[in-house]
């Protein structure tokens, strides 16, 4: 069965009248990997936010299905005990509420709503420490609240660390490379490849080639202005890389 | 001019003029209006045990190793207490209203001298069983001696129909320290009206925090004057409010001598159509330079209908100190929500972790962990679990 199916998607703002996505088809399979990229402001969050079910958005056309059923009817966190997870662009900071308690709290609401046991504190403590220990993420980070005091760079590792621990089935990656230095791009890689897997897709938005060099996707699209102007496989991110999107952006008027 | 008004079942029934609107300190919480019944004073009510421990099972703390000493409709409970009581003389001659009548109508409370370091928390439960509508007076003397340090909790739980008056008179000597926390748990049917009244000596560290969350009209006056220099006071609080819960605190810090500091923060929760007003008053006499006197007061309305009001007010008259007021007022981010939604929990779960989270602020000047962690507990359960309705 096909895991996504977003089918001639079109979404504007509730408040706004100009459409964002404008006729948006994309399929992603068990097992895929379907990078974006394209210039900013084509609607690439945009698209990111509608599929996690962000409020604010208004879909006026088309549909998206999730695993043959109907995503856009689900509230964010059905969607997410689904499998969807949504690594954010801007990862949020939340004072007040730990790390390890939010991890353990949405772990166990995800299980509870898929019909299967809660996890004991030892488990999920072993479980966190070790997925912790594989992203470089420090017990100090994990003690703190919610990505507050977080650099730019830990942010977006402790939101691969979130996906590592709820395992889902469908992971959004957006811009997760950029702030990262160097070594932690490649750690961060590692911990995304380590989750490939023949049930597991995965979008992959970014600006930058170097990305799709560790995580090697099966699919390149183009999105520009709110549509999906041409896909290809890993070599079409070499050719953007090199020529930019001066082509889509004429043409995708 | 008030004394034109006829006086209302309530006022007949307690043979005192209650507060209105027309009094500064009570334009909020007008209880001529807001008290709708009777409530005599002074009634002996006979509680059976079995809904004694019930109640005293429903303490926020009742898993936390404490020495408990009970008082069951205003009046002493040997049998479920470990602690004996005492006698300290009160002092405290306050002129407020609820204090006039907490003078006339109160049938008994804790006296107690404490001595040393005590380590185990006191407990202090105060219970209203359920009967027909009545006033229940407790006066509470506390002295810490110079040099002593102890951990005082003050629970007040009930049910039924009743109005709780208490008066705490705490006088704190030099050197020394003390924690206290109160919850009011009261009766979702009960008035509460409370004075604190704290004396605080030279070089002493105060640590004060009250919940307030139990009653449908809640009162409670706080004065705290320092007499001795470098004394440290940190006043904190929490409300979480639902329904048509109504909660007004008014707070005046009297740094009579230089060198002293002072810190309130009270974080309010509102839901549905309740309304918390938070009242704090900072005064710097003369000569008491090098004050350092702060508040704050931050609100989460969780409805368009809830409501908040906040009065801050410095009177200075000292040149060389350090003092401010900030209060805000606000919902719940939304972001906050939809990220945890995001992550699969539930809006419901999303909302009372970040409710938690938003009154956790206040409970950082508790040191004992146990207690810190059972306020957190049931700040987290609140919204889902605890919250009064209708
Ligand atoms: N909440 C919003 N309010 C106003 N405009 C919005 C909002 N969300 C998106 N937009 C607009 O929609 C368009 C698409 O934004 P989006 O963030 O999806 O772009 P993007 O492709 O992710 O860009 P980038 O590469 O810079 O991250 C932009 O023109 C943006 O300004
Ligand atoms: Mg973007």
């Amino acid at each position: 069965m096909t895991l996504l199916n977003i089918d001639n998607l079109h979404v504007k703002l509730e408040d706004e009248d100009r459409d964002i996505i404008r006729g948006l088809s994309l399929t992603v399979n068990p097992g895929e990997v379907h990078a974006i990229m394209g210039p900013n402001g084509s609607g690439k969050s945009t698209l990111s936010y509608v599929l996690a079910g962000r409020e604010g958005y208004e879909v006026t056309e088309g549909s998206v299905t999730f695993k043959g059923e109907d995503l856009l009817e689900m509230s964010p966190d059905e969607r997410a005990a689904k499998g969807v997870f949504l690594a954010f662009q801007y990862p949020i900071e939340i004072p007040g509420v730990a790390t390890m308690q939010f991890l353990k709290v949405a772990l166990n609401a995800q299980r509870k709503a898929r019909g299967e046991k809660e996890l004991s504190t030892p488990d999920f403590m072993r479980l966190v420490k070790d997925r912790a220990a594989k992203l470089n993420v420090s017990q100090d980070m994990l003690k703190r609240p919610v990505n507050v005091g977080f650099s730019g760079g830990e942010k977006k590792r402790a939101e691969i660390l979130q996906m590592a621990v709820l395992e889902p089935s469908l992971c959004i990656l957006d811009e997760t490379d950029s702030g990262l230095d160097i070594d932690a791009l490649r750690v961060v890689a590692d911990g995304v490849n380590a989750l490939r897997s023949p049930d597991r897709g995965m979008i992959v938005i970014t600006h930058y080639q170097r990305l799709l060099d560790y995580i090697v996707p099966d699919f390149v699209h183009v999105l520009s202005k709110g549509r999906i102007v041409k896909s290809g496989d890993k070599s079409l991110a070499l050719e953007l890389e090199e020529k930019g999107y001066a082509e889509f952006t004429q043409d995708a008027a | 001019m008030s004394t034109a008004l006829a006086r209302t079942a309530a006022e007949e029934a307690l043979g005192f003029q209650l507060p209105n609107r027309r009094m500064e300190d009570w334009r909020w919480t007008d209880l001529r209006q807001l008290i709708d019944k009777p409530y005599p004073p002074r009634q002996k009510v006979v509680a059976k045990s079995a809904d004694v421990d019930r109640l005293l099972a429903s303490s926020l703390f009742s898993g936390v190793a404490a020495t408990r000493m009970v008082f069951v409709n205003g009046e002493y409970d040997a049998t479920h207490s470990k602690q004996a009581n005492g006698w300290v003389e009160s002092t405290a001659a306050l002129d407020d209203p609820v204090n006039l009548m907490n003078v006339a109508f109160a049938t008994d409370g804790a006296r107690l001298r404490i001595e040393g370091n005590v380590d185990t928390p006191i407990e202090l439960v105060f219970i209203s069983t359920d009967a027909a509508p009545r006033t229940v007076a407790t006066r509470n003397v506390i002295e810490i001696a110079d040099d002593a340090s102890a951990t005082i909790i003050e629970t007040h739980v009930g049910e039924g129909s009743y109005l709780a008056n208490s008066v705490m008179e705490i006088r704190i000597g030099h050197n020394a320290r003390l924690d206290r926390i109160k919850v009011e748990l009261e009766s979702h049917d009960a008035v509460h009206l409370a004075h604190a009244h704290v004396i605080v000596g030279q070089n002493v560290t105060f640590r004060d925090f009250t919940l307030t969350t139990g009653a449908k009209l809640n009162r409670q006056n706080g004065t705290f004057r320092f007499i001795g220099e470098f004394a440290d006071a940190k006043i904190s609080g929490a409300y979480l409010l639902a329904g048509k819960q109504h909660a007004d605190t008014a707070l005046v810090v009297d740094h009579e001598v230089p060198n002293c500091a002072s810190r309130e923060l009270f974080k309010c929760v509102m839901d549905d159509h309740a309304r918390g007003i938070f009242q704090g008053k900072v005064i710097v006499r003369p000569g008491a330079q090098k004050t350092d006197g702060k508040q704050s007061s931050h609100a989460l309305l969780l409805t368009e209908t809830a409501e908040f009001d906040a009065k801050p007010e410095l009177e200075i008259y000292a040149d060389d100190v350090a003092c401010g007021h900030g209060a805000t007022s606000g919902d719940l981010n939304h972001d906050h929500v939809f990220y945890l939604k995001s992550r699969g929990i539930p809006e419901a779960e999303a909302k009372a972790l970040l409710i938690a989270a938003f009154v956790g602020e206040a409970f950082d000047t508790v040191h004992h962990d146990g207690i810190r962690e059972a306020l957190a507990v049931f700040a987290e359960r609140w919204l889902t679990e605890h919250r009064r309705k209708g």
